[in-house]
């Protein structure tokens, strides 16, 4: 930018002012000359002198002008943003400066700040220290040079990715080679475990799947192997016989390896819960395993012997990274932590179990099988059928968790066990529908229930059988019975009908992705018009003949889904607008799933399945 | 008065002009001390420069910090390579077998990065790219040395950024478990035909982010968040026997499921249409699906990690999903993108074998649900 004679990076203050000014200055009668020069480019095509007069009349005009007050104002908007720049880039400049003096251990025991020039001659000197204790990989220019050495680049990785290089053969899983990081992850020593059989330390179950996947590549259909967002099939490089660098079929498959407990002092706290028995020092760890096959011809492996030496096969391997799954993500150990007297439930909407925990039979005695598919209202207290229905309608309604207070649940046995519990209804995140409720239970301590007590209260219980107390909010026609079971039905009644008369064509509200919305403020689009039709098409393309699962809810979540599906395609899977325009890619995708199908049934009947 | 003022003028345009020189000699010997190829260094800019040796010194500290056991025996075996050498750390080398070592370790890396289909990541806790492996270019379109230094939040998605930033927190626990695995999106520059475009015309690209937190005791400063970074193809090749495919709605019910999942679940694929995958699982892992579904809506693809589905008639098995969320294909094709319905595609790996088999835990698990 050619801003008149300023410096553009001059630092002292001093000039500061000075040079703002004759920026200021300059910018103003740039700005005067530039515009102009601007639509001279652009009538330039059209040579029309008239427009060209005209113009520099403009030209003229603007700077005889200049003593007016548009001067003024002229000056202060260009004014801003330029010293808005300058000082953007100063800031960001002195910031990487002190960044660089805080790296640098001889800047850091000065008191004062030290000016750019001496950090950055430090910075110079630093380095140059640095080299001298490396190795001579940087100053080499034959090969290329790297940021990092290679040799730490590695280290990195497999630090990063928790796991170890193997390299198997393929014949006979022989272990060719294992990296040093395996020490870590199971307690072996690579020197144990190079030259042994795989199969040694894997899961006996797992030994099929993993014969399957050393198998070799030759008869394999396809790669199947695609980036879903871009719709690119990835294919990798045909074998090349000659090159050591080529890469065959790629594997991905998850195993149970071996891991011991003696050698290591720290025990990996986050295994799955193992199968194996106590006396067994060793507990599996399940990895996923991503490679590649390799295959070396026989002519590479031994080039002293003698070529005409045909029996020797090509080596087959594969080689891969195994690395070790995370637990620590996806753990709702701090939700939910289950101890002893804890147990957890599903049930649906309307109260009805769908899901025991098997901690439950010790609680409350029945099987989980016995439990399911009734409501929790018959297993409740009678007094305690008020204040649970108002829980029960408060969580379907609300995000949080709920304790409930204590009540009392009836075991098999008819002695009542006192609960407390904490409940929280789960939303399905496309629908924003409840799906069902979750249920922690535990047990505490109730007051003292004496035999006699408790006989009083079944007596009692009887005897108001037919007169279960009036629940606030339930409508009671006249004449009607409520038995246990209705009131769970009745409260879940009440919310479908409130999300119907939510998914009603104006809903512009319901949005599942509100807070997407806050950042990205897309308007959408009343559906009025386009609910049917993308109701119709959404059941003719979804293939699925038993929607009445979930009934008349059902059908208006399939709408609403469809409606905020319109709006925000765009917004949530990026990269799709490509999509349409390029058949090709589309075929791709199909022939993906087609084969799928293809693959699913022929190798049906092939393989032997464990089960 | 104007003379003096000129020549006074003219004395500190020179001073400013040779100050800018001594600068701009002390900014070229620094890039020539920078590990780059000849042809980047001269064509970087001041701010670059200094991202680039700040990226390098933390680097160094960083690696002195963690490997303490540098020196000693390490032994390098490539099988395959010509004549396979036992490299010993410790022996001399002459500058050949220096070169060829160099190589082989360099094709080494190379490899892995290969293998793991990903680059390599390391973020402080401000969220500077300290270091990015030279692959990242494969995956979005921007140069190494064009990234490293800059911060990872000018690069990803907005909704993104709190869960970046709690990733990036270190914890005080001390224990090994500092493990970090989350997907995010970050811009890439590279069109769908896989050729490099300027950031103006980047797409969002999903990644995913595994690794651990790196906690230096000696210098804050230098603690860090080493990452793999993936993006998520969908299908691997040889979907193998404990692997089934299936298609879902947005809401996660089940709209196509391969005939597979007979086999491991016991399930027929048309008993499953409809139904929700929620009412499938064990409730304690709602958790973990409901992450797994926000990130699909979310972020177009997800990982889930592990988790227990229901088998038919009694038990669980362990498995984990790899889904990501693509326009459903058996449309009549049409122009407009936005009319695209769109499904949920998942690949599920089934880890164990079927624990617990004699106990029901769910409804659908007990016999009357399949009387008829």
């Amino acid at each position: 930018m050619s801003a008149g004679g300023s410096d553009g990076t001059a630092d002292k203050p001093a000039d500061r002012a000075a040079e703002e000014d004759r920026l200021s200055q300059a910018g103003c009668l740039m700005s005067a000359v530039e515009l102009p020069r601007k639509r001279k480019g652009d009538v330039e095509g059209r040579s029309d002198t008239h427009v060209q007069q005209s113009l520099d009349l403009q030209m003229d005009d603007d700077l005889s002008r200049s003593e007016g007050e548009d001067q003024q104002v002229k000056m202060k908007c260009f004014r801003e943003p330029h010293r808005q720049i300058e000082k953007r880039r100063r800031d960001k400049m002195n910031n990487l400066i002190d960044e660089l003096s805080a790296m640098i251990p001889a800047c850091q025991p000065m008191a004062r700040k030290l000016d750019k020039l001496t950090v950055l001659r430090k910075a110079v000197q630093h380095l140059k220290a640095l080299k001298v204790g490396t190795s001579s990989a940087f100053t080499d220019t034959t090969c290329k040079p790297s940021i990092l050495p290679h040799d730490d680049l590695r280290h990195l990785l497999l630090r990063a990715a928790d796991g170890f290089l193997l390299v198997v053969s393929c014949d006979r899983a022989k272990i060719l080679f294992i990296s040093e990081s395996v020490s870590k992850i199971l307690n072996f020593s690579p020197l144990d475990l190079t030259g042994q059989s795989l199969f040694d330390f894997i899961h006996h179950k797992d030994i099929n799947k993993v014969k399957e996947q050393l198998s070799s590549s030759e008869m394999l259909p396809r790669q199947r192997l695609i980036d879903a967002t871009t719709g690119v099939p990835i294919q990798s490089e045909p074998p090349v016989r000659t090159s050591h660098l080529t890469t065959g079929a790629r594997r991905s498959f998850f195993c149970r390896m071996k891991h011991s407990r003696v050698a290591g002092k720290h025990e990996d706290k986050h295994l799955l819960p193992c199968t194996s028995k106590k006396k067994d020092t060793y507990r599996y760890c399940t990895l996923h395993c991503t490679g590649y096959m390799r295959s070396w011809p026989s002519s590479q492996l031994d080039p002293e012997g003698d070529p005409a030496d045909k029996e020797t096969s090509s080596l087959n391997c594969l080689v891969t990274v195994c690395r070790l799954l995370t637990h620590v993500s996806h753990q709702p150990s701090k939700d939910i932590n289950i101890k002893a007297t804890e147990f957890i439930t599903r049930c649906a909407i309307d109260g009805k179990f769908t899901f025991v925990d098997q901690q439950a039979t010790i609680v409350i005695g029945y099987l989980p099988q016995e439990v399911l598919g009734t409501s929790c209202y018959e297993y409740f207290h009678q007094d305690d059928l008020q204040h649970l229905a108002g829980n029960h309608r408060q969580v379907l309604r609300s995000k949080e968790k709920i304790e409930t207070q204590r009540y009392r649940f009836k075991t098999k046995y008819g002695s009542y066990v006192s609960l407390q519990s904490q409940w929280f209804s789960f939303t399905n995140p496309w629908t924003k529908e409840v799906e069902f409720i979750v249920s922690l239970n535990r047990v505490v301590s109730g007051p003292g229930h004496t035999k006699d007590n408790e006989e009083a209260g079944s007596s009692k219980a009887l005897q108001e059988t037919k007169q279960i107390p009036e629940i606030l909010g339930l409508s009671v026609g006249v004449g009607t019975m409520i038995y246990a079971g209705n009131i769970g039905t009745q409260i879940a009644n009440e919310l479908i009908d409130s999300y119907r008369a939510n998914s009603s064509p104006s809903s512009g509200a319901s949005s599942p992705f509100g807070s997407i919305q806050e950042k990205f403020p897309q308007t959408s689009r009343s559906a009025s018009s386009g609910e049917e039709g993308a109701g119709s098409s959404s059941q003719s393309l979804s293939q699925s003949d038993s929607k009445t699962a979930a009934g008349a809810s059902g059908e208006t979540s399939e709408s609403t889904g469809e409606t905020s599906q319109l709006d925000l395609v765009n917004m949530v899977v990026p990269g799709l607008s490509s999509f349409s325009s390029d058949e090709s890619d589309m075929a791709v995708i199909m022939s993906l799933l087609e084969t799928d199908v293809n693959m699913g049934q022929s190798d049906f009947e092939d393989l032997h399945w464990p089960f | 008065m104007t003379a003096d003022k000129e020549r006074r003028r003219a004395i500190s345009r020179e001073a400013a002009r040779r100050r800018r020189r001594v600068e701009s000699d002390v900014f070229g010997d620094l890039s020539r001390l920078l590990p780059l190829q000849p042809s980047v260094q001269t064509h970087m800019d001041k701010p670059s420069i200094i991202r680039l040796t700040l990226s390098y010194i933390r680097m160094h500290t960083l690696l002195k910090e963690t490997s303490g056991t540098n020196a000693g025996t390490r032994h390098t075996y490539l099988p395959g390579v010509e004549g396979a050498k036992e490299l010993n750390r410790n022996g001399r080398l002459d500058k050949e077998e220096k070169e060829t070592k160099e190589l082989m370790l360099s094709e080494e890396s190379n490899m892995y990065l290969r293998i793991l289909e990903g680059f390599l990541m390391v973020l402080s806790t401000e969220g500077d790219m300290i270091f990015l492996s030279d692959n990242v270019s494969k995956y979005m379109g921007l140069t190494q040395t064009e990234l490293m230094g800059h911060n990872i939040f000018e690069y990803t998605h907005p909704c993104d950024h709190e869960e970046i930033r709690n990733n990036l927190r270190l914890t005080a626990e001390v224990c090994c478990s500092q493990k970090r695995d989350f997907v995010l999106r970050i811009k890439s520059a590279l069109t769908h035909r896989g050729r490099s475009t300027s950031l103006k015309s980047a797409t969002w690209k999903v990644l995913h982010c595994q690794g651990r937190a790196k906690m230096c005791v000696a210098s804050s400063s230098v603690s860090c968040v080493l990452l793999t970074c993936r993006p998520l193809p969908l299908s691997h090749t040889l979907l193998n026997t404990h692997t089934f495919t299936s298609q879902h709605s947005m809401d996660m019910r089940f709209t196509y499921c391969d005939q597979r999942v007979t086999s491991l679940l016991g399930y027929r694929p048309e008993e499953l249409l409809g139904r929700s995958i929620y009412d499938l699982c064990h409730t304690l892992d709602t958790n973990c699906l409901n992450k797994n579904h926000l990130n699909l809506c979310l972020k177009s693809q997800s990982v889930s990690g592990q988790y227990r589905m229901l088998v038919r008639g009694g038990g669980y098995v362990w498995v984990e999903s790899h889904s990501a969320v693509i326009p459903s294909i058996r449309t009549p094709r049409s122009r407009h993108s936005s009319n695209q319905p769109l499904c949920i595609l998942c690949v599920t790996y089934v880890l164990s074998g079927v624990e617990e088999p004699s106990l029901q835990l769910s409804l659908d698990q007990t016999v009357n649900r399949y009387l008829c």
